[in-house]
């Protein structure tokens, strides 16, 4: 189907009007796509994408990076205790991938706080996953990062380089 | 590069071809969830339907249909989450106040210019009308069938609804400053007027 010819002004935008678009009475066409332009602009220039969202969706593709390394768990102190476990323990872990360790403390059954390390020391920064809320740290420059109100179920940290590439990711565990 | 060369070569892992696709559609995710008011938890809808996209991406077999997918994996996230956080947002609030935004438009239209005119023309729209004019002038453009789909309204109604909707933004705003001025000046007066067809 095909726009009606006085279809004319697209206004520069990339795309063609949808030609079910019809004159009214009240409103012809052209002042209506022009009126649309003109608020779109305004809109998009009052509240424009802050650049941390464009960066973040950009970061966002490291997920589908089916290559990246998996840090296995190799230390769990809830296994090391062979069952006999203090409530007052802290849970302790060790991630290991080539090259890298996350060693990880969750603190308090309450505040279900997470301290963590990465070997070797390194500033990067960590994405904490738990369900559909993924929360970012930062390591300081002694690799050391902390994380507050961990919630309940699966968990994964994953370390991102410098281009928000995935470099490292853990296993989900429940912490 | 067209929108499917681009799937295709984020299909393959190429993070460029990724970052072009975020550049040319994060404006539009973000106006729709703008729409939604939900504040501080905008970041983590945009983010979950960026998420998403790259999850499924090669599943888009219509490149044509990016935008209208982008669009309604938006509404059902800013809903999911809107519901989550049960929160009910007084509709007596001002319609447009986010946390990105200067919430007193009095200070945006201080230079007496078009833009803060419309704006608050528009904020003063009726919700429905506002809802259905943000999902019309995102840029790319979404078709009448997923802004209809995704108000719950038949697709016939949009073009008139469309029509009364600027008829009545058009009314809101000052004399001499309609739409017939330029829509890229950055500071039109209410004398600078051009014809409406560039």
């Amino acid at each position: 189907m095909n726009p009606p010819d006085h279809h004319g002004t697209n206004d520069g935008m990339a795309e063609a009007v949808p030609p079910d678009r019809e004159a009214d009475d009240r409103m012809s066409t052209q002042e209506g796509d022009a009126m649309l332009a003109l608020l779109g602009e305004a809109l998009a220039t009052s509240d424009p994408v802050p650049d941390h969202v464009v960066d973040a969706a950009k970061g966002a593709f490291t997920w589908r990076t089916i290559d990246a390394e998996l840090a296995e768990l190799v230390f769990d102190s809830a296994n090391d205790l062979a069952g006999v476990r203090s409530e007052d323990m802290d849970r302790q872990m060790t991630f290991q991938a080539p090259g890298v360790e996350i060693e990880v403390m969750v603190t308090d059954e309450s505040s279900r706080r997470l301290i963590g390390q990465l070997i070797p020391p390194a500033e990067m920064r960590i994405d904490v996953i738990a369900g559909d809320d993924i929360t970012s740290v930062e390591s300081d420059r002694l690799g050391r990062f902390s994380f507050d109100d961990l919630a309940p179920g699966p968990v994964r940290l994953v370390v991102l380089g410098a281009n928000g590439e995935t470099l490292v990711q853990t296993e989900w565990v429940i912490f | 590069m067209d929108v499917g060369e681009l799937l295709r070569r984020i299909g393959e892992g190429d993070q460029r071809a990724w970052d072009e696709i975020v550049e040319r559609f994060a404006g539009l995710v973000w106006s729709v969830a703008r729409g939604y008011r939900l504040g501080a938890l905008t970041d983590d809808v945009v983010q979950t339907v960026w998420l998403r996209l790259a999850e499924h991406s090669d599943r888009i077999r219509n490149p044509d249909m990016l935008a209208s997918w982008l669009a309604t994996t938006t509404r059902n996230e800013a809903l999911r989450v809107s519901k989550k956080q049960a929160k009910s947002v007084s509709l007596a609030e001002y319609p447009e106040r986010t946390d990105n935004s200067v919430s007193d438009l009095d200070e945006l239209i201080a230079d007496d210019d078009t833009r803060g005119h419309v704006l608050k023309a528009f904020a003063l729209l009726p919700d429905k009308d506002r809802e259905l004019l943000r999902l019309l002038c995102t840029v790319p453009p979404l078709d009448y069938a997923t802004v209809a789909e995704m108000l719950g309204r038949s697709i016939g109604s949009i073009g008139p609804s469309r029509n009364r909707a600027l008829a009545k933004l058009r009314k809101l705003l000052p004399d001499g400053l309609d739409d017939t001025t330029s829509r890229r000046s950055t500071d039109t007066t209410g004398d600078e007027r051009k014809d409406a067809v560039e």
